[in-house]
């Protein structure tokens, strides 16, 4: 009996070259002595090869022949389906890619380099740490074809035709139409419970130049609908990082003292207290009334606890 | 890179097999080291597995066989047969490819119309159109600290740290820069401590060069980022539990939680409804005094004890701000 790896090459370099669907009896045959004696070892032997090709990646296609041989299944890999297609990349696109992955340090990325017949690059000195989500291959895949996907969010079933994925502040978010909601709805892909269900390919179209960027506002302030903003005093000694951050626009006034008063969006008044506290003693909200009378509410909730 | 321990499994040798053989089939011949160092294998491990190739073809086994074989320290490949291109990439690997080039594109110094984007654009013609982006907002110090890496050049910097809320003048000569969790961060030797350090590159006030150029990092030694939780490993950092409801659990999921309790106490499901309590790493009290305030009445200190009044007391301290006492 071989060693599996023999053995499984061995298969697949049969399933490649085979102008006809193979049975397992057929394999079984031409891999003489290969498999175990006895039909359930035989066959369980046999998927564990086909399993382990499929995990590697190898298209296995299956079909229940007619005939004489009527029900049984014969298998065959598609030489079409299996290969790389060819990139044509130059040798510095090749270059420029295998710098780009350098920062994913990652086995997938490393194999996908070889197959592009680069080398695992780690020498870059300016990376991007990209999360690594299982979901998110599969979603990419769901998107390039188009295919409705199905997925448990926060213990409900949701439908969604996805349009694309989007990695902001460090969290991938997946955004397209939800059927239930019948609107363009953002869901953030680790808080998806499970795994997700795709369904056929070319089950909707994209808006043109669809950009996911647009839909969901780069400053969570802003969330919420209606376009609040609140004035907020900056001590001199932070006033350089607040000007920086929010732009010259924002200024509504300066001190003699350095310090700056600005217009800040607070739509969302969770997150417009997290970039408030942000500065610490540095920073007071000066108006509106209703904003400022929230945040001392706040404060007094937990000052009140001890 | 990967490292690999105890004996390798068959799907990890079959897959590195299948991008081996066409590489070689392509090339004819190559030294055994060239070869084992491309694909990250010992050359034993690389001579084990061509032997056992050159075992493989197609029934009955006789001229149909792979035609590989190794004379003097060169790999050869004879006549091209059965794997002569490449499988196809998988899904995460092509997810991988895109993901990690979409964000290369928003890094300091990328061209918009230089070889990476026309890679890109090969890349994405054969995965299918991918709808992936990458966000990455860079502030206003990440391509001058990017061409200081380059240059080896010293830096005269002042920079506010926010663990202690205060800003320091120092001189560091930056060393690699990299984005992580939406900030960006740069790895520098600092002239302050004489170590290499990790700043947030948003939190530089001022920058200009000195004019003096540091010999260069020694040999490979590129600094490689943390990732991940890599972050708070260190088992110096003191912890705090923390009970979080609901409208607190964000918390969990952005900061990394304490690995050595994981299993026991974090995460353990409260009596409280949707009450969680971690454990949690600490920059520093002044980074905690700031989260507990962002959690506000949606949070409790359970340890330390002497952390229990930390939240009332920043609320305070913020509240004599508003001119208004605590009622």
């Amino acid at each position: 009996m071989a060693d599996q790896l023999e053995r499984t090459t061995n298969l697949l370099a049969l399933l490649l070259e085979t102008r006809v669907p193979l049975t397992l009896d057929d394999i079984v045959n031409q891999l003489s002595g290969q498999y175990p004696p006895g039909h359930a070892a035989m066959r369980g032997a046999f998927e564990r090869d086909k399993g382990l090709l499929r995990d590697i990646g190898v298209p296995i296609e299956t079909e229940v022949l007619g005939g004489t041989r009527a029900g049984q299944t014969a298998y065959r890999v598609d030489r079409r389906r299996y290969e790389l297609r060819d990139l044509d990349l130059t040798e510095d696109e090749r270059r420029a890619l295998q710098v780009a992955v350098a920062a994913a340090r990652t086995t997938e990325a490393e194999f996908g380099m070889f197959k592009l017949g680069g080398v695992a690059d780690s020498s870059a000195s300016i990376t991007a740490n990209l999360p690594q989500l299982e979901l998110l291959p599969a979603l990419r895949e769901a998107i390039a074809v188009r295919a409705p996907v199905a997925f448990r969010y926060h213990a409900a079933p949701r439908e969604l035709h996805p349009y694309a994925l989007l990695l902001r502040e460090g969290f991938w978010y997946v955004i397209g139409h939800d059927v239930g909601h019948n609107g363009v709805r953002t869901y953030r892909v680790d808080r998806i419970d499970g795994a997700i269900e795709r369904g056929e390919p070319a089950g909707f179209e994209r808006p043109a130049n669809f950009d996911p960027r647009a839909v969901f506002p780069a400053d969570p302030k802003e969330l919420g609908g209606d376009d609040r903003s609140a004035f907020v005093r900056i001590d001199h000694s932070r006033a350089t990082f607040a000007v920086r951050e929010l732009g010259d626009e924002s200024v509504v006034r300066r001190f003699d003292d350095g310090g700056v008063e600005v217009e800040v969006p607070c739509s969302n008044l969770d997150a417009f207290r997290s970039w408030l506290f942000g500065w610490g003693l540095h920073a007071e909200v000066v108006a509106p009334a209703d904003v400022r009378d929230d945040l001392i509410r706040w404060l007094r909730s937990i000052a009140s606890r001890s | 890179m990967t490292s690999r321990r105890g004996p390798r499994r068959s799907g990890d040798r079959l897959r590195r097999l299948l991008v081996m053989l066409p590489w070689l089939m392509e090339r004819g011949e190559v030294p055994l080291a060239e070869m084992a160092a491309r694909f990250e294998l010992s050359e034993a491990e690389l001579v084990g597995d061509l032997e056992l190739a050159a075992l493989c073809g197609l029934p009955p086994f006789i001229d149909e066989m792979i035609d590989v074989f190794i004379d003097e320290g060169v790999v050869y490949a004879g006549l091209p047969r059965l794997f002569t291109r490449p499988l196809r990439l998988t899904a995460p690997e092509g997810f991988a490819l895109l993901s990690s080039a979409r964000a290369a594109m928003q890094l300091p110094g990328a061209d918009p119309d230089g070889s990476l984007a026309r890679a890109l654009d090969k890349l994405a013609a054969v995965l299918g159109d991918d709808g992936v982006v990458v966000d990455v907002p860079q502030p206003e110090a990440t391509e001058e600290l990017a061409a200081a890496v380059t240059d080896n050049a010293r830096l005269r910097v002042r920079y506010w740290s926010a663990s202690r809320d205060e800003a320091t003048e120092r001189e560091i000569t930056p060393r690699s820069i990299f984005a992580d969790r939406g900030n960006w961060y740069v790895i520098a030797d600092d002239g302050r401590s004489g170590q290499s350090r990790t700043f947030r590159i948003d939190r530089f006030e001022q920058w200009e060069r000195t004019g003096a150029i540091d010999p260069p990092q020694e040999g490979s030694s590129v600094t490689v980022p943390p990732s991940g939780d890599e972050w708070f490993a260190d088992g110096d950092v003191p912890s705090v539990v923390l009970r979080l409801a609901p409208q607190a659990h964000w918390a969990a999921e952005r900061y990394p939680l304490r690995e050595e309790r994981q299993e026991r106490e974090e995460r353990v499901e409260s009596a409280e409804a949707g009450a969680v309590v971690v454990r949690m790493a600490v920059a520093s009290e002044h980074w905690l005094r700031t989260l507990l305030l962002r959690l506000g009445p949606y949070a409790e200190v359970l340890e330390p004890a002497g952390w229990h009044d930390l939240a009332a007391e920043a609320a305070r301290e913020l509240l004599a701000r508003y001119d208004v006492t605590d009622s």
